[in-house]
């Protein structure tokens, strides 16, 4: 088949990706989706299955996924084995970095937290100081926020919180079960907002590109879709300085084929973007590109008992449901001893006990877990780590994945910002549990290695100035006006905020943005 | 195209088996000329379109009719032991003892020692990473050693109370990812949860269940190795990483 140029080039399925097909081919223009994955099909690849019928009891194969918390025997084939693709962090800097390789990419595992950023988030420099502000603002983007959560169907409560922008919701109104009210009223004395989830409901059981982006832009005919195509450089044309097109590998043969586009959008997610364009050489007279890697802390935070609710005596409503509470400092007062804030998931359980909370063994465990069943209480800490210019990626040309193609090292840590941040929130955290008369049993200050959130952003950064940052606040690259980089590569800074909304809204109206731009000709 | 794909490897196999059974059932003593018009295998690997004559379609559509036959399967665990062959004799005494003291046979569930779990944690600790191997080596030694200083019978023959003295002290909650980080102390809560995993999800167990009217006993949503997998491609595939070096062409 004779090679023809494409209009638009999409590198990435996941929700950036998805949500430029959808844009773009809805706008009439021709768009083909290079995945490096294989397509998922979920009655082939997926079962329900007793674990004692895995090959090793629920645990997985020793030393398979060391770098993926959140693995195990059921799931352990959907992450990407970090042998097949590898990457370097110093042995003292750990970075957890979990990815998925398959069209919709992470999107149909996501936890589906559906928040939007505030303007604490968009001017965090006017706030604080710290970095530096995006190149938009709420009330720009407001109206892609509330299209996005129209597609999602995202369910939640509306707060009149500044620092917690109501959306376009599908509204909650359920009402406290008599445990969380007791923490709500708890953080009302402290001045602790306990505020209702919100989420994406999606639809089918998936709030993924695959069920809710994808599909509009297969429909409209103009959608192309090639899976495990492996990108390893985007080519320039050394007449214009424009992107031309990519070069791909086929994961299966390695045979390497060459692409020609009009238009590239990069959605490979944060750190492949960043990748693909430090191995392209590209988008760099910034000398940002690879820097201000930031995320959020997970894994600290306290498990608790509620009394009346152990040996099987709680009162109907008393146990149950979730809250999320929005970050409440260095908002009108300032924390002693860090910038930011952080978010608290905080979950009330009717179910089992987690055995690993209870000091005991043997009969006398087996005693409390029935005592203790349903009456669990535990918070989780998202606390916005901060994206210092040290925290990097760089190519590894010396290590190269089952492609052949150079990996990256990446350097990052976290500070005593984030340190005293989750001391705060522990103690915070406790004192309200205490207030509300529950039974403390953990109190866990450590949190889990950079990366663990899923939430890698920056290193693409986005600004005004074209010395400051790699894009422009259309997605746009300062140096090659026709590639776009519509996933969270671009973000300044981290938020307390699960990214994916965010992610979307932006892609929309990049994509939108470019479409009219193809419209007139100036790209 | 894939569905084509399916259907020509579906003849492959087709004629390979036929082939092997019709020389099964009549053994020749010398090669037969092939007969007009037969679709033999060597024929069938080169050109797949050699199946798409109406008879071998008709066989080949038969073939893809066919569903799974429902043959019940067991676990090996139902008929076999593992063979405990990674901790030297003395850490695995310890071991066994651990288990027997840490997950003791409740009224509906069976012991850690009915589910094989000092059995399936040598398997599974001699293949583990050495940081593992080590921690769990340093732990059972220490255990041992605790318990002969302080009533010198090693920890394979503590009675209860003796062998509780040298596990409560370091028994502390703990959250997901974040297990104490002392050295002993961490050994003891993270043996004591693999030792509860190693059981819980056992085949004894899910018998014991199922027989106590638990219906699914941890059942959850498994994902299968996606096209075969990718580490699979890797290491069979006959390509190498490295990319041939470029030549110009004209």
């Amino acid at each position: 088949m004779a090679q023809k140029k494409v209009d638009v080039l999409i590198i990435g399925s996941g929700h950036t990706g998805g949500m430029a097909a959808k844009i773009l081919t809805g706008k009439g223009i021709s768009c083909t989706m290079l995945d490096a994955g294989p397509m998922l099909n979920f009655e082939k690849y997926r079962e329900m299955k007793p674990v004692n019928e895995l090959p090793f009891r629920g645990f997985d194969a020793p030393g398979r996924l060391p770098h993926v918390f959140q693995a195990n025997e059921f799931n352990a084939n959907q992450w990407v084995d970090e042998k097949v693709v590898p990457y370097y962090h110093p042995p003292e800097a750990p970075y957890n970095w979990v990815r998925v390789r398959s069209v919709g990419g992470r999107s149909p595992f996501w936890a589906r937290q559906s928040f939007r950023l505030s303007d604490y988030e968009f001017k965090c420099k006017d706030h604080d100081g710290f970095g530096e502000n995006w190149p938009i603002s709420l009330e720009e983007i407001a109206p892609f926020y509330s299209r996005v959560e129209e597609i999602f169907r995202v369910t939640g409560h509306k707060d009149g919180l500044p620092q917690y922008p109501d959306g376009n919701f599908v509204e909650d109104n359920s009402p406290w079960s008599g445990a969380m009210q007791r923490f709500v009223n708890a953080g009302q004395k402290l001045g602790v907002p306990v505020t209702k989830p919100r989420s994406s409901l999606g639809k089918d059981g998936l709030a993924s590109s695959l069920n809710l982006l994808i599909p509009d832009a297969v429909a409209t005919g103009k959608l192309t879709t090639i899976p495990n195509a492996i990108v390893r450089q985007i080519t320039v044309d050394k007449n214009t300085g424009l992107a031309d097109g990519a070069i791909f590998i086929d994961r299966h043969s390695h045979r390497e084929m060459v692409i020609k586009a009009r238009v590239i959008v990069l959605a490979a997610g944060c750190l492949e973007s960043t990748r693909l364009l430090l191995l392209s050489d590209m988008c760099n007279s910034s000398g940002a590109l690879g820097h201000y890697l930031s995320d959020q802390i997970y894994g600290a935070g306290i498990i608790c008992s509620v009394p009346e609710a152990r040996d099987g005596k709680a009162a109907p409503h008393l146990m149950g449901g979730g809250a999320l509470i929005p970050r409440f400092r260095n908002i009108k007062t300032k924390a002693a001893d860090f910038i930011r804030g952080y978010a608290v998931n905080v979950s009330c359980s009717n179910g089992p006990f987690e055995a690993r909370a209870l000091p005991f063994y043997g009969k006398e465990l087996e005693q409390k877990l029935q005592s203790y069943n349903g009456s669990g209480f535990a918070t989780n800490i998202m606390g916005e780590a901060l994206g210092h210019y040290e925290n990097h990626v760089t190519l590894n040309k010396q290590v190269v994945d089952a492609w052949g193609i150079p990996t990256l090292n990446i350097y990052t840590k976290y500070t005593s910002n984030e340190t005293n941040m989750a001391k705060d929130y522990v103690d915070t955290m406790a004192a309200m549990a205490e207030a509300a008369g529950f039974d403390i049993l953990v109190k866990n200050y450590e949190f889990n290695p950079p990366g663990y959130s899923i939430h890698e952003q920056g290193t693409a950064r986005m600004s005004d100035d074209p010395k400051e940052g790699v894009v422009n606040k259309w997605n746009q690259s300062h140096d090659t006006k026709n590639l776009f980089v519509v996933d969270a590569s671009v973000f300044v800074s981290a938020g307390w905020q699960n990214p994916t909304i965010t992610m979307c809204t932006l892609s929309m109206r990049a994509c939108e943005y470019l479409a009219e731009e193809m419209r007139k000709g100036n790209v | 195209m894939r569905r084509r794909d399916f259907v020509k490897g579906l003849a492959v196999t087709t004629a390979t088996a036929s082939t092997a059974l019709g020389q099964k059932a009549a053994p020749q003593a010398q090669n037969p000329p092939p007969a007009p018009n037969a679709t033999d295998q060597g024929t069938m690997a080169v050109q797949p379109s050699a199946a798409s004559s109406p008879k071998a379609m008709s066989r080949v559509e038969q073939m893809a009719r066919f569903h799974t036959p429902n043959i019940p399967l067991s676990q090996p665990d139902m008929v076999a032991l593992t063979e405990a062959r990674y901790f030297t004799p003395a850490r695995y005494a310890t071991l066994v003892q651990l288990c027997d003291i840490m997950m003791p046979p409740g009224e509906d569930h069976p012991s850690a020692m009915k589910a094989g779990t000092p059995e399936f944690l040598d398997f599974y600790i001699g293949a583990s990473p050495v940081e593992q191997q080590t921690m769990y080596n340093n732990g059972l030694d220490r255990l041992d050693a605790d318990c002969m200083k302080q009533f010198n019978v090693p920890f394979a023959k503590a009675d209860a109370k003796q062998a509780d003295s040298v596990i409560r002290p370091y028994l502390k909650g703990w959250m997901n990812d974040h297990p104490p980080r002392d050295g002993h102390t961490r050994f003891i809560n993270l043996v004591h949860h693999d030792i509860r995993t190693a059981t819980i999800n056992s085949p004894a167990w899910a018998i014991a269940a199922e027989a106590s009217g638990d219906r699914s006993p941890g059942v959850g949503l498994y994902w299968t190795p996606i096209e075969p997998g990718i580490q699979t491609w890797v290491k069979e595939g006959s390509v190498e990483a490295t990319p041939t070096p470029r030549h110009k062409h004209s």
